[in-house]
């Protein structure tokens, strides 16, 4: 039964960064329209903000797997 | 993870996990004789990136032949875009450092999508951890040298910090750089191979499990559909960990890069 809880807590850590990924990516792509020469800069900051977001879904799903 | 699915209690048991996850965390034994898989792709991960750089260098033509456009491009990628993109002024220091740990997690993440290796050596946590250690260590050198002990006053309280606020704002400062840092950088590149490795392992031996192994003779109709279903999700999967793979390896050597030059260039 812990496991189960587990799971729970690991969908519920996954929304949070599920959104501001979204937010980071929509916002990314909506720049780089706007102002197609500093496509290179806007991704690299993109892809810095996902991993930034990312990490506490990751740290979830470690968790799922530690204490589930 | 298969093998557990096999014993599993599925009448008392919600979710089935494998018996030892401890084994995620296991290195193998230092000094004795037997040497594990782990320590072989290791090596190779290792081996790899000074052979393809020594045979793609060694004859510097101007016309590039195609080992040696490949690895320039690599090369002038994480030159340009990450040592002297992020860091800046002082950059071409860390060169070497951020393209030896780009090639070694590149190849050892690319095991995970190498046919009959299919095992990413980064999904052990010793070597992810080690790895952002040594960037740990770098940038905290990297700080001193630049400001001195004041570094940790700066690190703590940022310029303009009002009084009252000081020892809440250290408290966060001291967990989110001294701590999460190299913990979430660890922690990153370790569960996304790790969730790679599960999820490619599952869906693809599902084809085994329904198709070729059925059971029961008259359940192959019905089975082998849902197997097919799977198998084709996890070629589709293949092809997606296969992104990941190089993404985060990018997103190792970018952070490193980042978190060097907070400490380089302490104004920004």
């Amino acid at each position: 039964m812990e496991s189960a809880y587990a799971l729970i807590g690991y969908g519920l850590a996954a929304i949070g960064p599920g959104i501001g990924i979204g937010l980071i990516a929509g916002n990314a792509v909506q720049a780089m329209a706007r102002q197609p020469e500093a496509a290179g800069m806007v991704r690299t900051t993109m892809f810095l903000g996902i991993a930034f977001t990312e990490a506490l879904a990751l740290i979830g799903f470690v968790l799922f797997f530690l204490v589930g | 993870m298969i093998t557990a699915a096999e014993t599993c209690d599925f009448i008392n048991n919600v979710v089935c996990k494998p018996e030892n996850v401890n084994s995620l965390f296991e290195f193998g034994n230092f000094g004795s004789s037997d040497i594990s898989r782990t320590e072989i792709l290791i090596l190779l991960a290792a081996i790899i990136p000074v052979v393809l750089m020594f045979f793609g260098l060694r004859k510097k033509s101007v016309v590039p032949g195609r080992l040696q456009s490949v690895i320039e491009s690599i090369f002038t990628f994480v030159k340009d875009e990450i040592a002297l993109g992020v860091i800046g002024r002082g950059g071409e220091k860390f060169t070497p450092y951020l393209i030896s740990v780009f090639m070694f997690i590149l190849v050892g993440n690319l095991f995970e999508v190498t046919p009959l290796i299919n095992f990413p050596v980064t999904s052990r946590m010793a070597l992810p951890l080690f790895l952002s250690l040594v960037t740990y260590v770098i940038f905290l050198f990297v700080g001193i040298r630049t400001e001195g002990i004041k570094y940790f006053t700066n690190l703590l309280w940022p310029p303009g910090v009002p009084v009252a606020l000081k020892p809440l704002v250290g408290a966060i400062e001291l967990v989110s750089v001294l701590l999460v840092r190299p913990f979430s950088l660890a922690v990153r590149l370790f569960a996304n191979l790790v969730a790679g490795h599960v999820m490619l392992s599952l869906l693809l031996a599902s084809a085994y499990f329904f198709v070729v192994q059925p059971g029961v003779g008259e359940y192959i109709i019905s089975k082998a559909p849902v197997g097919l279903a799977w198998f084709t999700l996890g070629l589709a999967i293949y092809g997606f960990e296969l992104i990941v793979s190089i993404l985060q390896a990018y997103i190792f050597t970018l952070l490193s890069a980042v978190y060097i030059q907070t400490s380089l260039h302490p104004e920004h």
